[in-house]
């Protein structure tokens, strides 16, 4: 086990020093954040200050080794934007992202598994059709749409929920509740078939002529096989938040790591583009090792 | 049951802490909700717009001001009065009794040090682009006196210091993330994505406004500003899209001192035919943008700058719109040997007003159907730039870039070199008579000053056929019933709070 962790470990901190090469390169390719960060009439003498400042003017191999030999010092650089520590901007937009992946995430979980698993029990009942057209529903619509209706619905009209912002409780329902929508749709269709292909197999049939009760057979016997397939559309869902939910953001005004990534992109603030790829591919990289580890928790067939 | 009894008060005490969160606001508070993200509060970059709107004259004050609402003429603030000691030498006399947010005493030290912070090579400062290759060197004479002497001349040095803010004498040669001002209000709070409070100060030298607490929120959605405004959570959205300014009596329309202009390529075929650029301006009518696809109030423009800058000609007419005219002058210079049938570009920028694409659109095809081969290509901000700006691309096709320039300033200074003089930066004009008109404008005061600038407009107009001039902008905000304030151009840079009163 332990080598196992050790292996991927390694596999990941190969992928991220990959990962960093490949940015810091890439994003100098799209232009100089000179033009962008001065206004437009600035004197030529103005942007060669600036380009001094920031240490534009050396060539990029120079700069990329004096920004690996800050890193290896744990200084992420300078946020040429906001004029503090990039990796302070980051983390102080990743908590707000971690904490609305994570949220949605387990609430995602719990209601698509258990609808999902009821839905397959009674495959083509009523609840099972009434779960399958919302989840069609809800994986169809487009959350920019859905963000919006919800704002002028439960906001502007009946006042139930602030439009946006943070603050109470009461602000997280809405963007949540949008976030929601899409993976518990596509989680409960996993879970469904996984739990059909399942309840076919001859330990369930076996289970069922020796009279154990259905509940049972649902959540222990057949939930457990089921879900390994589950949990890897679950991470791979839960990536796509972690890595920050963009129109979320935007919309309600959550100031987390996915808008501040488009952002950074937009005005070329190198820094926090690099720092945000580095903190979010950490945690996608200690997620996947965890992932993993949960099959061989589910299933101990797998031995690493 | 005792569980869902205790989800139940759970519940509802979350329900009162949102209901407390709407209510907290006191009478004399204000929430004022951006559009763009304020990363930096730093007072020597307040004529940046995202900056200037929360701290420009609320924090940070200048030594005069822009009044916007009387004819933009020039208005007292630290400096009482000023004068010209000799034509290198502006003399400014300093108000007395004023202290910073921090408590230490305002005097000509702060000024110069002001004045030499935001020239530093040291940090790349924004108002230090307004003095272009100036010099400027601050002497004090007392305490309330200063000399600013300027090397070459600077007529408009007074209205040059209505950016400049001033900071206390202590402030380090680096950007500060905390603003010390002479202005009403302090910063009181700063969650950098999330909010930024300001707060009513003890102290202030002038009168003391009716807001006591301004907090500043940030969404990016217009509609969701516009929908803040209208459930009560925020007071002002000071820019809203014209879709969403639904409710005209919360709604008002203001010119952004915005002007979206055409600049084609004048040094380049077939556009440097003067007859080329008379029959773009004869093809695009400008009349059916306003009330469809821009928003009512919307003016037609003859010059880059909004109409209410010294210096610009009342008779400046708009080219009318006569796209058979358009052909004929095509067809005369085809026959003149003049590559009319070249493919042009039509370069625009994507997010730079709402429907902006619409626009291009609409423009494209009327350019076509007045028989120009032109192709539309949209461009992010940073492509664009490139473009827009010299150093030129080399082996461009000729360009026509649909560009809007802000100038809120009053005077025409801060535009015509850049846009029109051969060394401009976004000029592709070589006219040794503008450059010259240009230096003389610069160097002129008084009467003198805008009679060159008017001939200089009207030589650009109507002689030179310089460009394609569209459109004076407007924006719209949103502003909570409960509040006497009604937007003016200066919204664009600036929110003083002091304007704003309760009914």
């Amino acid at each position: 086990m332990l080598r196992f962790v050790r292996q991927r470990v390694t596999a990941s901190l190969i992928s991220l020093v990959g990962l960093i090469v490949l940015v810091f390169f890439l994003s100098r390719l799209t232009g100089d954040p000179t033009n962008l960060f001065l206004p437009i009439d600035a004197s030529d003498q103005m942007r060669e200050q600036f380009r001094q400042l920031h240490g534009l003017n050396d060539p990029l191999i120079v700069q990329f080794g004096r920004y690996v030999w800050d890193l290896l010092h744990l200084d992420f650089g300078e946020s040429i934007r906001q004029a503090r520590p990039a990796i302070n901007v980051v983390l102080q937009a990743f908590v707000w992202t971690f904490q609305l992946a994570v949220i949605t995430m387990v609430l995602v979980t719990l209601a698509a598994v258990v609808c999902g698993s009821l839905a397959a029990f009674n495959a083509g009942g009523l609840f099972d059709r009434f779960v399958s057209l919302l989840s069609l529903i809800g994986a169809a619509a487009p959350d920019f749409w859905v963000a919006i209706v919800a704002i002028t619905l439960l906001a502007v009209k009946l006042s139930w929920l602030p439009t946006s912002g943070t603050g109470t409780l009461w602000h997280w329902i809405m963007p949540i509740g949008v976030l929601f929508i899409r993976p518990f749709g596509l989680i409960l269709q996993v879970v469904r078939g996984s739990m059909l292909s399942t309840l076919g197999s001859a330990y369930v049939k076996t289970a069922r002529a020796k009279g154990v009760r259905t509940k049972s057979i649902i959540f222990v016997h057949t939930l457990r096989n089921a879900l390994l397939p589950v949990i890897t559309v679950i991470g791979d869902q839960a990536a796509s938040l972690l890595n920050g939910a963009v129109v979320v953001e935007t919309i309600f005004g959550f100031p987390g790591v996915g808008k501040l990534m488009i952002d950074s992109i937009l005005q070329r603030d190198f820094n926090v583009i690099l720092a945000a790829i580095m903190v979010t591919a950490l945690a996608i990289f200690v997620m996947n090792i965890l992932i993993d580890l949960g099959y061989a928790l589910l299933d101990p067939r797998i031995r690493y | 049951m005792k569980q869902a009894k205790q989800l139940a008060g759970i519940a509802f005490v979350s329900m009162l802490a949102w209901s407390g969160a709407a209510m907290a606001q006191g009478k004399s508070d204000v929430t004022i909700v951006l559009g763009e993200q304020t990363d930096l509060l730093e007072p020597c970059m307040a004529t940046r717009s995202n900056i200037g709107r929360v701290i420009l004259q609320n924090i940070s004050e200048t030594l005069t001001e822009i009044d916007v609402r009387n004819n933009s003429t020039l208005k007292p603030r630290l400096a009482t009065s000023w004068e010209q000691v000799d034509p290198t030498t502006w003399r400014f006399h300093l108000r007395q009794n004023v202290t910073f947010s921090d408590g230490s005493t305002f005097d000509a030290e702060d000024v110069k040090h002001s004045i030499e912070r935001s020239m530093s090579s040291k940090i790349t400062c924004e108002t230090s682009r307004y003095f272009g290759d100036t010099k400027i060197t601050p002497s004090v004479v007392d305490d309330h006196t200063i000399d600013i002497k300027t090397d070459p001349a600077e007529p408009v040095l007074p209205l040059l210091m209505s950016l400049l803010t001033i900071v206390p004498s202590e402030t380090p040669v680096e950007f500060t993330r905390n603003p010390i001002g002479t202005g009403p209000y302090k910063l009181a709070e700063w969650t950098p994505g999330q909010r930024i409070v300001l707060t009513q100060r003890d102290g202030y030298w002038g009168d003391k406004p009716a807001v006591a607490k301004a907090t500043y929120v940030f969404r990016s959605d217009s509609a969701v500003r516009a929908a803040m405004v209208k459930t009560g959570e925020a007071d002002i959205a000071p820019a809203i899209s014209a879709e969403d300014a639904t409710d005209k009596s919360i709604d008002f329309s203001y010119p952004n001192s915005e002007t979206l202009y055409i600049r084609p390529d004048d040094s380049m075929p077939p556009l440097n035919d003067k007859r080329v650029r008379k029959a773009l301006n004869m093809a695009i009518d400008r009349q059916s943008f306003i009330g469809s696809l821009l928003p009512e109030g919307t003016e037609i423009a003859t010059t880059v700058v909004p109409s209410t800058t010294a210096g610009v000609p009342k008779d400046l007419k708009p080219f009318p719109y006569d796209p058979e005219g358009a052909k004929k002058l095509l067809a005369e210079a085809k026959a003149d040997g003049v590559p009319v049938d070249t493919k042009l570009e039509l370069v625009g920028r994507t997010n730079l007003f709402p429907n902006v694409t619409e626009v291009m659109e609409a423009t494209l095809g009327m350019l076509k159907d007045a028989g120009f081969n032109v192709d539309l290509k949209m461009h992010e901000v940073a492509e664009f730039e490139g473009i827009y700006s010299k150093p030129f691309q080399k082996g461009r096709a000729p360009q026509l870039v649909a560009a809007q320039h802000d100038n809120a300033r009053g005077d025409p200074v801060f535009s015509m070199f850049w846009k029109y003089a051969s060394d401009g930066r976004q000029s592709t004009l070589s006219d040794p008579h503008v450059d010259d008109l240009i230096k003389q404008a610069t160097a002129a005061t008084g009467d003198k000053r805008n009679q060159l600038w008017s001939e200089l407009f009207t030589y650009l107009h109507d002689d030179v056929v310089a460009d394609v001039q569209l459109f004076h902008m407007v924006s719209f905000a949103r502003i909570s019933p409960k509040l006497d304030y009604k937007p003016s151009i200066a919204l664009n840079g600036q929110l003083q709070l002091s304007e704003i009163k309760f009914k």
